[in-house]
């Protein structure tokens, strides 16, 4: 950049800065000099780096600073030079040197040790009592010592030998010093930095904010605005914004209204019945062993509504009357009020086609949350959403569930390729399974689908109606649309995660 | 979901023609099966089968009975010729009644026994004991010597002291209930005879023991090695048509496999059931039954083609069921099956025409209003797992089980109703041990787990809660917000909640209370007519080094489904 172009986008607070720099490099000194706080200048030197004046490097230093006690001993004297001064004229005892020169019973303690280490007192015994003399080395002490020299200097680096054996010595005793890692930044000048300083800087002649005074003024007018470093990199902010598996959810959620199903929930905490018993899965079905669904401690059993539950058991036992013949075996009564976590979204759909809202016909989806046992991976979380529903209608086949499925094809996978092929749920009879071509994914199990088995329906809504049940594999769908490797990310508690996410 | 394998080329020479790879892949679904894998160095075919209905296909044989049928090679009901000799009796004792009382039998002869009929039983055996026979409860079955065998054999149950043999895979003698407890076979299976004083026993006229139903076979007669020539099979348990399916899915699988089949005369005190056993079932069906549900207008000589290519026989209106099959309990199953032999590929969609306007839950309208205004305030959205466990939402946030409940449930709910947390019976692991009770444990988590993340750090979540109370259970919409970082204080919370209800149009107090999670004097309760319907506060510090946390941290959480129903 030309000179004269940078010394225009200087702020203020660089402005103060740079005209110094040909001569002080030390960050105390510039604030000194500058008469700037700390952080205006290190703004500053951040700036000008961008600018390409200095450049700012990170230092780690090893700086003593004083503790607790060390400050306190500044303003005292040292323990042992306290001491010293009670038996300058006289030996006294114990007790009487602690109380005069006010020294606590540990501080006595390393004082004792330390004068006599360094020949500074001779210890007698008289009438039971230590006695204490001053030596000639002792006097030598009540002059400056090196420890007080060392305390006074603080904070420093360890630099010489002398220091550190003093620092050794002192950094044994309690809380006199600190020691701690300080960043110290060091600055370098560039070249371009070196013609800069040059240059004639102040911070009168250029208008750095314009200000609501200026403009009722006009003062403005004739004024050079300060250049601004447009390409300059700016701090990161974050905004508020929709967690991004929900905003998924959100768009299915909106598609289905689009195409005009309504909108249905139920419970989490689901009983045994419309989980399953209602949707005529035999009670001794293998996938209803405890191991793959979450029952619940308390409370163990719901109500029901037992004139419901009194069509569904015949169904099982006996077909109620749909021309089947039932799953003949005893249905028990006290089982389908067991509560469990909801394992499937289907336990909504059975609630919405025995609800007194049910219009015939009509067309009905739920996004819900759903629970298994699982191992928890890359591919398998316990906790997950499931989308499903169903169209039902006097005049609706297999047709028209091949036809929904076309659409979902359409509008999930965005693709006109795709294969429905035979497929097993134990509650549909047809059933058909959605495999579509994705264009990314490659052939991909989309949905599952069917029509409800008689015997499900009679039940529920009072007669035999043709019903096109579907649910759709939303969270595969889901990760690969937000990028995401690991199922786990969907709910994921990364603050950078959730911040950074692209809106998709 | 039962997987089976076998050998390409003994699939092909069952079906008699070569099959390729990508066309077994398209057969196989027409049998609801699907081609897990092919191993070209083995040959060998892996196919799960989705259907846990119909054990007839878990075996290869199935599988060559299926794809005969679509390649035309046979058609209808396949044949299974059984020959009959009087001396083939077996006698049931009254003494299984009480513990296991059916078995079914037949006879295999005339063919050696090789590799894949060895793989044949021990697979279908296995799968079919282990998913249909519901872990060996329902059926088990086991497969003998006969050329060891006197007959008359009897099944009885005696005392589990009483009788002694050499099991397989041991040396020893052993009595019935030293099996249970030593044999692994045993110790596995023992549970279905819990509770029974006496266990069954298979012997023959010598009084050689050939098994202990359901648990193990003898030394003496139950060892079946390459080269055996005759086979004796038996199914037990306690569904009659269970174990007699058994015998006709077995029996139909080793005629096809070459051998001959002879019946057993099972003679019950009351009555003599012979096996295999000819259930000769049937249905109706009609073509308008057919249009109805698939919308296929079909001639009757079309439906009779089809259901003969799904090894049906079909005449005026009747489908006659093949007797290895028992899964056929309404027309609808019949149905699906013409609708698959026709060719799912054949049949055209429909769009859906029926006009139906869009309805969204009126709630979710609601929280979809809360979180728009929540996002404007620059919080960050979470999406947490509705499992939970204890230490997050309690022991971490200073308070005892549901003590929250105060701050959040309607006044009226009294702290004797017996509030609770949903708690997971056999949970898979700690962490996901309870339903979630309220959401600002999950916002500290979220806070404690982004220590070194940039503050300050503002996030929601809205969610589903689910609490006890007495034997019910109710879930709630609630919200919750946490604001973190140095200068984090109570006014920050006030705003936004304010700003929330003002905009949401609800006029509202805070009223000061105490609870342990939030500093004393700076927490109050939200109140909305009267109605307690969440609480508002600056975190202890308590709390705070609970979640590592060294930064000012305050929010709130409300009920948004005690909010909707003030308004609806």
């Amino acid at each position: 950049m030309d000179i004269k172009k940078l010394i225009d986008t200087l702020h203020p607070l660089e402005r103060k800065v740079l005209p110094i720099l040909g001569r002080v490099l030390d960050f105390n000194k510039i604030v000194e000099e500058t008469g700037l706080k700390d952080v205006e200048v290190m703004r500053a030197l951040q700036w000008l780096q961008n600018k390409g004046v200095v450049k700012l490097k990170d230092e780690l230093k090893e700086v003593v600073e004083l503790g607790k006690n060390g400050k306190r001993y500044i303003e005292q004297g040292l323990p042992e030079k306290r001491f010293l001064k009670e038996i300058e004229e006289e030996p006294k005892d114990a007790d009487s040197i602690k109380e005069k020169a006010s020294l606590s019973k540990e501080e006595f303690g390393v004082c004792m040790g330390v004068l006599k280490k360094n020949s500074a007192i001779l210890i007698d015994k008289k009438d039971g009592k230590l006695i204490f003399t001053i030596t000639p080395t002792g006097k030598k002490f009540l002059e400056r010592t090196d420890e007080e020299d060392f305390l006074k200097k603080l904070p420093i680096e360890l630099k010489t030998l002398k220091e550190t054996m003093v620092f050794e010595g002192l950094r044994k005793r309690k809380d006199i010093l600190k020691v701690q890692l300080l960043k110290i930044k060091k600055i370098e000048i560039t070249e371009l930095g070196k013609k800069a300083v040059k240059e004639k800087i102040t911070d009168k002649e250029v208008v750095d904010r314009l200000t609501a005074d200026m403009l009722k003024t006009g003062e403005w007018k004739g004024k050079k605005f300060r250049r601004y470093d447009v390409e300059i990199n700016v701090p990161e902010i974050y905004g508020g914004k929709k967690q991004h598996y929900r905003r998924f959810l959100e768009e299915v959620r909106e598609k289905f209204l689009e195409l005009g199903f309504t909108e249905c929930d139920g419970p989490i905490v689901e009983s045994d019945f419309y989980n399953m018993d209602a949707l005529y899965m035999p009670q001794f079905h293998s996938a209803r062993d405890i191991h793959d669904a979450y029952y619940i401690k308390e409370p163990k059993y719901c109500k029901l509504d037992e004139k419901l539950v009194k069509k569904v058991k015949e169904a099982h036992e006996n077909g109620y009357r749909t021309g089947s013949k039932g799953w003949g075996y005893k249905f028990d009564i006290k089982k389908t009020h067991m509560n469990l976590l909801r394992t499937h979204d289907t336990s909504i759909s059975a609630r919405t086609l025995s609800s007194k809202k049910l219009k015939i016909p009509g067309k009905y989806f739920q996004i819900s949350r759903c629970f298994r046992p699982d191992v928890i991976d890359a591919s398998h979380n316990v906790d997950f959403n499931q989308v499903g529903g169903f169209v039902i209608g006097e005049d609706l086949n297999l047709k028209h569930l091949f036809g929904l499925l076309a659409m979902f094809a359409k509008e999930f996978a965005g693709t006109d390729e795709y294969k429905i092929v035979p497929g097993y749920f134990p509650f549909t009879e047809p059933s058909a399974e959605l495999i579509a071509k994705h264009p990314d994914l490659g052939w991909i199990e989309l949905a599952g689908s069917g029509m409800f088995r008689p015997e499900m329906v009679k039940p529920l809504v009072g007669k035999v109606v043709p019903v096109v049940a579907w649910g759709v594999g939303i969270d595969r769908l889901a990760m690969f649309k937000l990028g995401l490797k690991d199922i786990r990310q969907l709910f994921s508690h990364d603050l950078k995660f959730l911040r950074n996410v692209k809106v998709v | 979901m039962p997987t089976i394998s076998f050998s390409l080329e003994d699939l092909q020479n069952l079906v008699g023609e070569k099959i390729s790879i990508d066309k077994l892949k398209e057969l196989l679904s027409y049998g609801k099966a699907e081609l897990e894998n092919y191993d070209k160095d083995t040959d060998e075919v892996t196919v799960s089968c989705d259907d846990t209905n119909l054990p007839y296909l878990w075996s290869v044989e199935g599988i060559a009975r299926l794809l005969k049928g679509l390649l035309g090679k046979e058609k209808g009901i396949p044949k299974l010729e059984v020959f009959k000799e009087s001396k083939h009796e077996l006698i049931v004792g009254k003494s299984v009644s009480k513990v296991r009382p059916y078995i079914a039998a037949f006879i295999a002869r005339g063919k050696k026994v090789d590799d894949n009929s060895i793989k044949m039983m021990i697979d279908l055996q296995e799968k079919f004991c282990e998913s249909y026979g519901r872990r060996r409860k329902k059926v088990a079955i086991g497969v003998y010597n006969y050329k060891k065998i006197k007959f008359p054999v009897t099944y009885k149950a005696t005392d589990p002291e009483s009788i002694k043999f050499i099991p397989l895979d041991f040396k020893k003698e052993m009595t019935q209930a030293e099996i249970l407890e030593e044999h692994p076979k045993g110790k596995e299976y023992a549970w279905i005879l819990e509770g029974s004083d006496k266990y069954p026993i298979l012997v023959d006229n010598k009084d050689n023991v050939l098994s202990f139903p359901p648990i193990i076979n003898s030394v003496y007669s139950g060892k079946i090695e390459i080269g055996d020539e005759d086979l004796f099979f038996e199914a037990t348990g306690e569904d009659l048509d269970a174990v007699l399916l058994a015998a006709n899915i077995f029996a139909q699988a080793f005629y096809e496999r070459g051998f001959n089949i002879y019946a057993v005369d099972v003679k019950y005190e009351d009555k003599k059931i012979t096996s295999p056993y000819m259930f000769n079932e049937s249905i109706k069906i009609s073509g308008s039954q057919i249009k109805n549900l698939t919308g296929l207008e079909l001639k009757e000589e079309e439906i009779k083609r089809l259901l003969g290519r799904m090894r049906f026989d079909y005449k005026a209106g009747k489908v006659m069921i093949p007797d290895y099959r028992r899964d056929i309990m309404h027309p609808v199953d019949i149905i699906e099956d013409v609708a698959i032999a026709y060719g799912y590929d054949n049949i055209k969609p429909e769009p859906v025409t029926v006009y139906t306007p869009g309805q969204p839950m009126e709630i979710n309208k609601f929280i979809d209003k809360a979180r728009e205004i929540l996002m404007g305030l620059s919080y960050q959205e979470i999406m947490s797992p509705i499992l939970s466990n204890k230490s997050i939402l309690y022991e971490n946030m200073n308070i005892k089980d549901m003590e929250n409940r105060r701050f959040s449930e309607p006044s009226e709910a009294k702290a004797s109703s017996g509030f609770g947390t949903i708690e997971i019976k056999e949970p898979m692991s700690e962490t996901y041990s309870v339903v979630r009770t309220w959401l600002l444990p999950i916002l500290m988590e979220v806070l404690s787990k982004n220590k070194h993340t940039d503050y300050p750090q503002k996030i929601f979540e809205e969610g589903i809660v689910t609490v006890r109370k007495g034997d019910d259970v109710k879930d709630y919409h609630r919200v919750a917000l946490l604001s973190a970082h140095k200068d984090a204080d109570f006014t920050e919370a006030k705003q936004a909640l304010d700003l929330l209800m003002r905009l949401l149009g609800f006029k509202y107090e805070v009223v000061e209370v105490e609870h342990d999670s939030f500093i004393p004097g700076r927490v109050g309760r939200v109140v909305v007519d009267g109605m307690k319907v969440g609480f508002i506060g600056e975190i202890a510090p308590s709390v705070l080094k609970n979640w590592d946390l060294d930064v000012s941290v305050v929010g709130f959480e409300v009920n948004l489904t005690e909010l909707f129903e003030k308004i609806k």
